[in-house]
């Protein structure tokens, strides 16, 4: 009897484990900067006073999220970008008014591919020096995809 | 035949007293006594008492006390439970206590780099399995990610470990399954002692821990201490990559992730016939480094020369402190025994990193990054009585009480107070020798309050105007609960069968309900829910084992079920320009089961086989579909054993080769990464001398033998992409007196 059971069970065990296809979204949503347009780049300058354009595509296998764009200081050289190159960067020095950015932005429902575009001002009494330009970007199923780039806020002249 | 061993043999009137040795022998002249009394010091083997009518003294040639140990040990709980002793501990002795016990199948240890782990039973870690000493609850910050397990290893005599419900005993947050440690080893001798040397290739560990001890009359004491020291560890690569950030390694050491440990403690027991007591004062200290290049989430460099040396701790590091104080007594008349458990515990933990400004937070005044200090008292009683021949109840109380309370500039978790109160019966009837059935239940409430907390610095809202945020609200809850548990323990022949099913429960923690704020250290905002309702847990467990002289082959399959797991749930959307969490409930289902096979081959011969799988899906809400985090992949272990019984190895002496394969983790759930499988080869070697009435034991093991990086799914730097530590060589040298 007990062998019996045994056996059903083993069976109802590896039937189980053999089961369903996952169906559900296992790809993290992509951020692409490799189209002509794509700013900013690695080293790419800004300019306090003005205003720049973020320009990327962004991708998703199912159904893209929100992104998030956020600019901090990078004085201390804290971190580095995800880019290959680095770029060099300035002296090390202390905050006065750092340059702080922080928004989100909704992209449309039902998307798998959205060219982002988002205006962004540098205000004119900002600290100039190296910053981090970090895009965040989520899909529905909550991946979250990141990319860092190293850039320079500096004065037009 | 197998030997008992360690079982205390001792006169009535006098407390003379010997141990039995492994090979079941012990020797003490007893004279001039009427009664000898056989008294196992395993409360589930047999006691007899050896009665000679005549006054005059007897000497025994022999006496045999025959008995399973294991069958015994099986047939007393419906549940499936893995009890081994000091000396398992010591063969397998790794960086850390959860880390030693890995090899038994269920049992995970959640690695903090090479000197810390957190436990998993099955799967389930955190808050949903408990950890007692002494039967007292183990209360950390066991919440935490990256909060080890404040256990020193070498104090710790036997180990229980219950895979399954045990809310019914122990209450809250007991779903997963019990690891009960005991510091119950009597001792037998006026002083006695022994003293472990341990050290370690891989982080250049050292370690020393002693231990003494004795027995006057009915009183004893026993006094350990341990030291731990140990550098960074290695890993088998150069360089790390993480989300294309290239971390440079310098001979190839994981920067940063040095530690120590240093632990006492004292025990003074009393023994006496009808009542014992037993009190034990200990103090956990250690301090660690983190990765140096990556904490959290984020990629940090740093001023700090960290290669200047592999041994010292820089920032970011953590220290914890956990004072503890136990007191088991038990009284004993006529056949009712009465428990009583009364507990002290403060647990101080600190995590120290580089102060730097984040958002609108200004850089910090100091490293202070988080405190917690935590104070719990608890109290427990039970009294056991048989009630008729073949039917025994036990029913207890408890209470425990807990304070929390939060210091420095990272917030993840609001103060707390809880106040939890239990009441349960238990019985066990055996319907014939060979059936047993039992059932219990219990009622559980469990209060908590949480206290607000603020920002110590202003974010500009929504008008833009600067506001101290509230980052969690004054909340009070309380949380009911009603868990049982039935179970069958039935013995034929070689087969022997168990079955158990049960409820348990735990009540949603302070994170859970009130957190609302950045987590700094995985760079995400954590959205508590004050609506959670206490999670609950329904699992169906089998046991089943046959067995003749020379295979043992066990099978323990499992179905679990949660009506409402609270999970943390990544959400597509954006605050304060971190990605969101909520905490959610959600239905789950949890499978799996575990294999042991120990096949004799021949008296020196013998080949082992352990394997364990686990499936978990979610069945409703935002994440159906997927699996939970932190599941386990399939693993096996396969291993030949040799004990020659002569030669080169002593008559104790051993050899065990191990191949375990794990599978590959695909079933994941975000934010998780898909882990690869890999394989293993792991050698162990021991022996002993026995010098006059000393003893040495010598124990060298090689883990990761071919030096393979691999990752282990579960680790905390799972998450940042860093491998497993390279091949380690581990000698352990004991020697008792």
């Amino acid at each position: 009897m007990i062998r019996k059971a045994l056996f059903c069970l083993t069976a109802l065990l590896l039937l189980l484990s053999c089961g369903q296809e996952d169906d559900h979204d296992m790809e993290k949503p992509e951020i692409d900067m490799s189209g002509v347009s794509a700013f900013p780049l690695t080293c790419d300058v800004v300019y306090r006073g003005d205003s720049f354009t973020f320009k990327a595509l962004l991708t998703d296998n199912r159904e893209l999220g929100n992104y998030n764009i956020e600019i901090h200081n990078n004085f201390d050289h804290h971190s580095h970008s995800t880019d290959d190159v680095d770029c060099e960067p300035d002296e090390k020095k202390t905050p006065v008014n750092p340059f702080i950015y922080n928004e989100s932005f909704r992209i449309p429902d039902g998307m798998v591919s959205y060219q982002a575009e988002s205006s962004i001002h540098v205000p004119d009494d900002v600290d100039t020096g190296d910053y981090h330009f970090m895009i965040r970007l989520t899909d529905k199923s909550g991946w979250q995809q990141l990319k860092a780039v190293g850039i320079k806020v500096r004065d037009r002249n | 035949m197998k030997f008992c061993y360690s079982i205390l043999i001792f006169l009535l009137c006098t407390q003379l007293a010997a141990h039995s040795v492994e090979s079941g022998e012990f020797s003490q002249s007893f004279s001039g006594q009427s009664r000898l009394s056989l008294h196992p010091q395993h409360p589930d083997t047999i006691g007899r008492t050896i009665q000679d009518e005549d006054t005059n003294p007897i000497e025994l040639d022999e006496v045999i006390v025959r008995g399973d140990r294991m069958r015994n040990i099986q047939m007393k709980s419906a549940q499936n439970i893995v009890r081994v002793d000091k000396s398992y501990i010591e063969d397998n002795f790794s960086g850390s206590l959860m880390q030693s016990l890995e090899k038994i199948p269920g049992i995970r240890a959640m690695t903090i780099g090479s000197g810390q782990s957190k436990p998993a039973i099955r799967g389930l870690g955190f808050n949903r399995m408990i950890v007692t000493e002494n039967g007292i609850k183990h209360e950390g910050q066991q919440w935490g990610e990256d909060h080890g397990l404040e256990i020193d290893q070498f104090s710790v005599d036997e180990i229980e470990i219950v895979k399954g419900p045990g809310s019914l005993l122990y209450g809250s947050d007991a779903i997963g399954g019990v690891i009960q440690l005991r510091n119950n080893y009597i001792p037998t001798e006026q002083a006695e002692g022994n003293i472990n040397l341990y050290g370690r290739s891989n982080n250049e560990s050292m370690g020393v821990s002693g231990q003494v001890g004795g027995r006057i009359n009915k009183w004893y004491y026993k006094i350990n201490a341990t030291y731990m020291d140990y550098a960074d560890y290695k890993v088998p690569t150069d360089s790390i990559q993480y989300y294309s950030y290239y971390i440079q390694l310098k001979n190839r050491r994981l920067r940063n992730t040095a530690g120590r440990d240093r632990n006492a403690g004292f025990t003074l027991g009393y023994l006496g016939e009808n009542f014992r007591s037993h009190l034990l004062v200990s103090n956990i200290n250690s301090r660690s480094g983190f990765f140096a290049d990556a904490h959290g989430l984020e990629v940090r460099l740093s001023d700090i020369n960290y290669d200047r040396s592999s041994r010292d701790i820089d920032l970011p590091y953590h220290s914890v402190n956990h004072f503890k104080l136990i007191n088991n007594s038990a009284w004993r008349i006529g056949n009712i025994t009465w428990e009583g458990n009364i507990a002290f515990q403060n647990n101080r933990r600190k995590e120290f990193s580089e102060p730097v400004s984040h958002g609108y937070m200004p850089v910090p005044p100091d490293a202070l990054e988080r405190q917690f200090d935590k104070n719990t008292y608890t109290a427990s009683t039970l009294l056991r009585m048989p009630v008729k021949d073949r039917l025994s109840l036990q029913g207890g109380l408890s209470i425990e009480h807990q304070h929390n309370k939060r210091d420095g500039w990272g917030f993840v978790i609001p103060d707390f107070r809880t106040t939890s109160m239990g009441v349960f019966v238990y019985g066990r009837y055996h319907i014939s020798d060979n059936l047993i059935i039992s059932s219990g239940a219990r009622a559980d409430k469990v209060k908590v309050h949480i206290d607000s907390y603020r920002d110590w610095y202003q974010t500009p809202d929504e008008q833009g105007s600067p506001v101290y945020k509230e980052r969690a609200a004054d909340l009070q809850k309380s949380f009911d609960s009603f868990t049982w548990s039935a179970g069958l323990n039935y013995q034929q022949g070689r087969w022997m069968l168990k079955a158990n099913i049960g409820k348990s429960f735990r009540a949603p923690t302070p994170k859970e309900l009130g957190s609302d704020g950045v987590n700094y250290h995985i760079f995400r905002y954590e959205k508590g829910d004050n609506s959670l309702r206490a999670e609950e847990s329904y699992q169906a467990d089998m046991g089943i084992r046959w067995q003749n002289s020379v295979l043992t082959i066990q099978l323990e399959p499992f179905l679990n079920y949660f009506p409402n797991y609270i999970y943390l749930n990544p959400t597509p959307e954006y605050y304060e320009g971190l990605q969101m969490y909520h905490y959610a409930q959600a239905r789950v289902i949890r499978y799996g089961f575990e294999t042991d096979v120990h096949l004799q081959l021949t008296r020196q011969l013998s080949l082992m086989m352990q394997s364990e799988y686990l499936y978990a899906e979610q069945l409703s809400g935002d994440k159906k579909g997927y699996s939970l985090p932190f599941s386990p992949p399939w693993s096996a272990n396969f291993s030949i054993g040799y004990r020659p019984g002569k030669g080169f190895l002593g008559t104790e002496g051993d050899i065990v080769l191990e191949y375990r394969v794990t599978g590959a983790q695909n079933r994941i759930v975000p934010p998780e990464e898909k882990t690869e499988g890999y394989q293993l080869l792991n050698l162990s070697l021991g022996r002993s001398w026995d010098i006059k009435d000393n003893s040495i034991k010598l124990r060298l093991q090689v883990q990761n033998l071919l030096n393979k990086r691999y990752y282990d799914h579960t680790g905390f730097y799972r998450l940042i992409d860093v491998p497993e530590p390279g091949r380690n060589v581990s000698v352990m040298l004991g020697f008792s007196f």
